[in-house]
């Protein structure tokens, strides 16, 4: 049976500057890592897998040099991965992007049987946390987001039981095999690939699918299957050291200023 | 005495088998240790033999080490006077003293009589240090300790009994000759009847023949190995300075640093055999010092006691009855202890022996990295943002430019700009560290130096990874710089943090880069030397002490160029803390602990704080940034920090422009 | 020798302007009808200039105008001479697609402006009622009417409250399944009254359930969702703008939905102001059953853990943190920065320097070897900003920086600052805070 990770490569926007001057961001030297989110799916996967004896799939949508992020999972001890790509696929919103993916575990699912799929809570690009509860809805999987303890997989009975982080409280619910879990970040401690590992995974072969081997309706993938459209980007206009009034001598009017600031930036509601 | 020499020829054969027999056990479990070469440039090696070996120059460098010349000598030459009482006692007719030149005679008796009261002495001092005023580690008096002293002390009497009893029968020519032998005869032996006289040098003759037999069967087995070991050992030394590791070869079925004893290098075997537990490293650890379960003398201890538990067991390739990493008992190491070490170097540098502990410290991280990807939480993030990043906090590349602030920044060119500023990340990423970036890029201007910064694209150089044992990032990270340096064309360096400089002198010298590498002090020092460089006044910064930094002092010997600049700069030399040059205290910082939290026993920055405070400073002069938060994070514990300041040499000097 | 002969328009080629691109996801190359566009490395367009046909498809689609066409300057004469030849002829008139016209007569039939209202146990979440401020404007511009959604488990009651927020009718659902929020059932219900009604726009919170929720609506639906909003207008094409933070917070995308419906958005909380509640406001309850019983849905919620009471503090989770350094002076004065947190719903974190001194818990650090957090707001008082600390926090949406030295290296990555005394300013503030807040209660 398999656990399928879904990973997505995603430029290091922790990196990324905004340059003062010109308003554009500086990607100069900006790698492309792997979300940090889904590398806890990973690991969650790899973990079931030494546990329940699954065996761990991993797959990416995205361009030919996701490959790098690929073999990193296989150095940390993915079993198998798949990296799906095609110009068809470029400039997917997340209906797009779930629609590739769900189709790829649907036929990973014909060779072997899927009992989880796991997905990190959220992308730090796209930040919409909306690809996991796309995926599920297309499989009919049982939906868990924001998972913070996978407290047993029970397989001949085909069931599952997770806690969910949400605000102020922890839900713990049962669910039935095959279920699509998100990941919180909070849900384990990383592993770190060991050398033996890297060397292999840098030799191993990774299995592409492009769209002749998906055949998917090209009207329902990439740019032309997304329903949003990227009209207009811009910065985010932001203070930069802006020093309020004089807190030393009149540390009250300093402290209306500062709240007036931040009520004015819609930071804060009172 | 005819059933005496046989009977003496047969314990003597009896006891040089059985000690050729346990130095053969003992030497052949060296060799299963993997290849190095030591062997080359005999001459320099005897030279160091002598120097260190016969002159005891690192033995001397503690008072105390002169008890060890005096027991050593004595013993050297003693052991002319046994190969004679063995030989003599072989083959009576053919071998005696007496039967040299009476000149020869008369003072070889004289020399030995002399020598066997040194020997006693030096061994009543030792074993009165002991007892009364014990050597900070434990073992110091371990029952080896007194055993052997013993043993000695024994010999001696024995030896001074065998010659009174001879003087007090009148049948020994050289009586006039040997002063001490003579005063025992004449306190304790006068008038005694001849035939006790007789009995009493029969038995001092055996218990000197025993004990000397004892002994030297003993010593395989005891830390007294050294004195067969620890010769040699300076001679197999590391000719240069430890300063470095070893590269590995990543290739598919390899292994990664040291996990079974036999992994270790025969000579880092032999070092294991030649410590004389002194505990002279242990004395000048910071993690022992401060509480850590470290001790690099166990360390060394522990290699030596599993390779001889798990001996036969490697040799017959069985499982082995003690894993070297684990810890628990005697010959297993913790992974807290191998993960307390700052690579500070003092152990190396004080070891009287020459051996190499912190460096079996790093190899042993290189199997928990490399092969089990085991390490303190604390470093999952440092490894992730030095891989990915290429800077340890994870800083997006942009941010290395912050620091020109207002000064334009100069794009290193090949041809046209002399030299490379290699900021390093602290220098160009922790603000305090700037100051000392911005200082340094006025001094280079002030004196008309060329030079230029690669910015945006500079990349770490990847120290903290490699003390670490994440040897596969660091070859990785090397690649790039090197990629980069060549590139760019960059044929001369100057650099800001001691670690850097340490990394491009001689990490990546095994990479084939050949760069002229300078930190910033060394060059300070000779541009005001050359008087390029021009101080306009001095400064009053009140008493400044001087801490040295580990990698810019043990590792590459620049102690006097940072305190010269000091006194050209305040006029005055600055004020030395209880340990500095070669014996400074490290700040804490090294090794990779700059990114690490201390857990155990007080934290190292704040003991040498209070080293320093010891001087009552107004300013703590630096050379390092590691140093500088260390040190100024120490302060703050010990809320100094609105009497005492850090200041970077480069700053101080940018003070007095 | 005059050429009578007609010359030939060139179409130049395509370009990438130098520091535009921000990698999007190669939505450049995929339209390029001649295959002329190659992604490299860094994410970047490489234009094949030879297969380039000038078509300017790819321009079309770059959210951030990277992309432009190029032309020699000899094609810039011919084009020159072209223009000066038709400067008499009409303008072309662009010809209306009439896929284009069928798509958006599809789309007239949507109409209205929907909110979730989001309940755990009943209880209401206060995003909902802050949405139905926002959706209220848009349903004016609009024209349209403003409804609420409610669905759980003996929930009727949230309905008036809607209307006092602004709703003018509610969707409701209520029955025993719903007890409980699961997936299912709920987009399940929604999808149903969605495909019922047919509402233009439905709005969420982009909180862990309505983030959960949306996603599962929205592909059902086919339709597009934009998440986490922060800013929502309307377009003269009745279309929803959804404006929202992406790739970090370093940039601000405008997307969206042009050829399905509902448009849908999530909204993070505290985002919009909250409406004035006026219990006098009355609207019609449109009850709804959904076909489905228990036994159809194999989820089971097995128990709810209430994590606000057991004090343990989220400080990496946390959507307001106050943090205090060295400059706090002593243990007493964090309580100072307690009141703070009370009052803006956050928590109170510290830097190393106050872990040594004994201050505050290891587990409140934020930095190098602590939490590395990414709050909406960040307050720094009496912190130096030392890298170790910095690593931890510079992610955050908005740092305020409060500290007696000017030239602690705090400010210079905060975006307001206050130089003066933490123990003076932070009180103030408190006190600030709680007057304005009675001020607009009374
Ligand atoms: C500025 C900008 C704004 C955008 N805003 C929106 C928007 O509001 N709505 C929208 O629908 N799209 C939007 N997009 C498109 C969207 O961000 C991504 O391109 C989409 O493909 C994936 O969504 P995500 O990154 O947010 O993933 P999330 O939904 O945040 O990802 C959740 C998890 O799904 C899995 N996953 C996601 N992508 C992949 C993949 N390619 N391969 C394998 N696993 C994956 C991972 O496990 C991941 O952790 C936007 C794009 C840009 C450039
Ligand atoms: S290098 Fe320094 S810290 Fe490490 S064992 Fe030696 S003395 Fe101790
Ligand atoms: S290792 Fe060297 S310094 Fe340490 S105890 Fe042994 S001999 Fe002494
Ligand atoms: S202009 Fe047209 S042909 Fe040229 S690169 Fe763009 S899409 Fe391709
Ligand atoms: S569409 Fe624009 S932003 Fe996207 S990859 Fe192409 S040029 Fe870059």
């Amino acid at each position: 049976m398999l656990v399928v990770a879904c990973i997505k490569q995603v430029p290091d926007t922790t990196q990324v500057k905004i340059d003062p001057d010109t308003g554009t961001l500086i990607r100069e030297g900006v790698p492309f890592i792997l979300n940090p989110f889904d590398v806890h799916a990973l690991e969650e996967s790899l973990r079931l897998k030494d546990k329940y004896g699954l065996r761990a799939t991993v797959i990416s949508m995205g361009p030919p040099n996701t490959e790098v992020t690929l073999r990193k999972a296989l150095a940390r001890g993915a079993d198998q991965t798949v990296l799906l790509s095609d110009r068809a696929f470029g400039g997917a919103d997340t209906l797009a992007t779930s629609m590739v993916l769900a189709s790829a575990i649907r036929r990973l699912s014909q060779a072997e049987e899927v009992a989880l799929v796991i997905c990190g809570q959220q992308t730090i690009d796209g930040d919409t946390a909306q690809v996991g509860p796309g995926i599920a809805t297309r499989l009919g999987y049982a939906q868990l987001t924001l998972v913070d303890c996978i407290e047993y997989v029970d397989l001949p009975a085909r069931k599952v039981k997770v806690r969910r982080k949400l605000r102020g409280r922890h839900e713990v619910i049962e669910a039935p095999l095959p279920a699509l879990i998100t990941v919180t970040r909070e849900i384990n401690r990383l592993r770190y690939p060991t050398v033996p590992m890297r060397l292999m995974a840098e030799e191993a072969a990774i299995t592409l699918w492009d769209n002749q081997k998906m055949g998917l309706d090209e009207a329902t993938i990439g740019l032309k299957g997304s329903a949003t459209q990227v009209r207009r980007i811009f910065s985010p206009e932001r203070a930069r050291g802006e020093i309020l009034g004089d807190g030393a001598n009149e540390p009250e009017k300093a402290a209306q200023l500062l709240l007036g600031k931040l009520i004015e930036k819609d930071l804060l509601y009172l | 005495m005819s059933p005496d020499i046989v009977l003496f020829a047969v314990v003597i054969v009896a006891a040089t088998a059985l000690f050729g027999w346990s130095c053969f056990r003992r030497f052949r479990l060296i060799t299963l240790g993997r290849d190095e070469d030591r062997f080359d440039k005999i001459g320099e090696r005897l030279k160091n033999t002598l120097v260190y070996a016969f002159g005891q120059r690192r033995v001397l460098r503690r008072p105390f080490g002169i008890n060890h010349v005096v027991l050593y000598w004595s013993f050297l030459i003693l052991f002319l006077a046994n190969a004679e009482f063995v030989l003599h006692g072989l083959f009576p007719a053919y071998v005696s003293l007496s039967r040299l030149p009476t000149g020869l005679y008369y003072t070889l008796a004289f020399i030995f009589d002399l020598a066997s009261l040194l020997a006693l002495l030096a061994v009543l001092v030792a074993l009165s240090r002991r007892l009364f005023l014990p050597p900070p580690h434990i073992e110091a008096r371990s029952r080896d300790s007194f055993v052997i002293l013993s043993l000695v002390a024994v010999l001696m009497i024995a030896f001074f009994g065998v010659h009174a009893s001879e003087i007090a029968q009148g049948t020994e020519a050289a009586a006039r000759f040997m002063p001490v032998s003579a005063l025992v005869a004449a306190a304790f032996m006068s008038g005694a009847p001849l035939d006790s006289l007789v009995g009493a040098a029969g038995f001092f003759w055996w218990l000197h023949a025993l004990v000397l037999l004892g002994f030297l069967n003993y010593l395989p087995y005891s830390k007294h190995l050294h004195i067969l070991t620890a010769i040699p050992n300076c001679y197999f030394r590391r000719l240069d300075n430890v300063k470095t590791q070893s590269r590995e070869e990543f290739t598919a079925g390899n292994t990664y640093g040291v996990e079974r004893v036999e992994q270790f290098t025969w000579k880092d075997l032999f070092d294991s055999y030649s410590c004389t537990e002194c505990g002279r490293c242990s004395d000048a650890c910071p993690a022992t010092f401060t509480g850590k379960p470290l001790d690099p003398r166990l360390v060394v201890h522990d290699i030596k006691a599993n390779l001889l538990k798990n001996g036969s067991q490697i040799k017959n390739k069985t499982d082995r009855v003690l894993p070297l990493i684990g810890g628990g008992q005697v010959g297993s190491v913790s992974e807290e202890v191998i993960w307390e070490c700052t690579t500070c170097g003092a152990c190396v540098e004080e070891c009287p022996v020459f051996i190499e502990q912190y460096p079996r410290i790093i190899d042993m991280r290189r199997h928990l990295v490399e092969m089990q990807a085991r390490f303190p939480d604390d470093l999952s993030t440092l490894f992730e943002n030095m891989e990915q990043r290429s800077n340890p906090w994870g800083m997006a590349p942009a941010e290395r430019t912050k620091w020109t602030a207002d000064m334009s920044i100069r794009p290193f060119e090949a041809g046209k700009t002399e030299y490379l500023f290699f900021i390093g990340c602290a220098g160009a990423l922790s603000a305090r560290s700037r100051e000392t970036t911005r200082s340094i890029a006025r001094i280079l201007d002030a004196a008309g130096i060329s030079w230029g910064i690669l910015g945006r694209d500079e990349l770490c150089c990847g120290d903290s990874v490699r003390r670490l044992g994440n040897e596969f990032v660091f070859d990785r990270m090397a690649e790039e710089n090197i990629k980069l340096f060549t590139e760019k064309g960059i044929t001369r360096m100057i650099t800001q943090c001691p670690h850097c400089f340490s990394s491009f002198h001689d990490d990546y010298r095994q990479y084939g880069l050949e760069l002229e590498v300078v930190h910033h002090t060394e060059l300070i020092s000779r541009l005001l030397k050359e008087s390029r460089l021009k101080l306009n006044h001095t400064v009053d910064l009140g008493n400044v002490v001087f801490h040295d930094s580990c990698y810019l002092g043990r590792y590459h010997q620049i102690y006097e160029a940072p305190r010269e600049i000091v006194a050209s700069v305040t006029g005055r030399a600055p004020i030395e803390m209880e340990r500095h040059h070669s014996r400074s205290f490290c700040c804490g910082g090294g090794g990779g602990h700059m990114w690490m939290e201390e857990h155990v026993g007080k934290l190292i920055n704040v003991a040498r704080i209070e080293q320093a405070l010891e001087k009552d400073p107004a300013t703590i002069c630096v050379s390092c940034p590691y140093c500088m938060t260390m040190l100024e994070d120490g302060l703050k514990d010990k809320n100094a920090d609105d009497k005492v300041r850090v200041l970077d040499v480069a700053e101080i000097v940018a003070r007095a422009l | 020798m005059a050429e009578e002969k007609k010359i030939k328009k060139p179409h130049g080629v395509a370009r990438l302007i130098q520091g535009k691109c921000i990698a999007c996801g190669a939505r450049c190359q995929m339209p390029c009808p001649k295959d002329a566009i190659e992604m490299n490395d860094q994410g970047e367009p490489v234009i094949i200039l030879e297969k380039c046909s000038g078509c300017r498809k790819c321009l079309k689609v770059c959210p951030v105008d990277a992309l432009e066409i190029y032309y020699t300057p000899q094609e810039e004469k011919i084009l020159a001479e072209i223009a000066a030849r038709t400067k008499a002829a009409a303008p072309a008139v662009e010809e209306i697609d009439k896929e284009a016209a069928e798509t958006l007569a599809r789309l007239k039939e949507y109409r209205g402006v929907w909110v979730f209202i989001e309940q755990t146990a009943g209880e209401p979440a206060q995003v909902s009622w802050e949405l139905l401020g926002i959706g209220a404007e848009l349903a004016r511009t609009l024209g349209v009417e403003l409804c609420s959604v409610v669905i759980g488990g003996g929930v009727e009651n949230l309905c008036q409250e809607s209307f006092s927020y602004g709703a003018t009718r509610a969707y409701l659902i209520d029955d025993p399944i719903f007890h409980h929020y699961r997936t299912e059932p709920y987009y399940k219900a929604i999808c149903h009254l969605v495909r019922k009604y047919k509402p233009e726009i439905v709005l969420m919170g982009a909180t862990g359930l309505g983030r959960d929720l949306a996603g599962a609506v929205a592909t059902e639906l086919q339709t597009g969702l934009t998440a986490d909003c922060t800013g929502l207008a309307i377009d003269d094409r009745r279309f929803l703008l959804q404006t929202r933070p992406a790739f970090g917070g370093n940039i601000m995308a405008t997307i969206l939905t042009e050829s399905t419906r509902p448009q849908m958005s999530t909204v993070r909380p505290h985002v919009m102001p909250l409406p004035q509640r006026d219990v006098s406001r009355r609207g019609e309850i449109i009850r709804e059953t959904v076909p489905g019983k228990e036994a159809d849905f194999a989820v089971k919620v097995l128990e709810i853990i209430d994590t606000r009471k057991e004090g343990d503090v989220d400080v990496a989770a946390a959507e307001v943190i106050i943090s205090g350094g060295r400059g706090m002076c002593a243990k007493e004065n964090f309580d100072i920065l307690q009141e703070l947190a009370d009052e803006l719903d956050g928590v109170v974190g510290c830097s190393r320097g106050a872990v040594e001194a004994g201050w505050m818990p290891a587990e409140r650090q934020v930095g190098q070897t602590g939490k590395t957090v990414r709050p909406k707001i960040y307050f720094a008082c009496g912190i130096s900003g030392a890298i170790q600390h910095l690593v931890g926090m510079q992610d955050s949406d908005v740092i305020v920086a409060i500290n007696r030295d000017r030239q602690a290296p705090i400010f210079e990555v905060a975006n307001y600052g206050i130089v003066g005394d933490v123990l003076q300013i932070i009180p103030a503030l408190t006190n600030r805070i709680r007057e304005m807040r009675t001020q607009r209660r009374g």
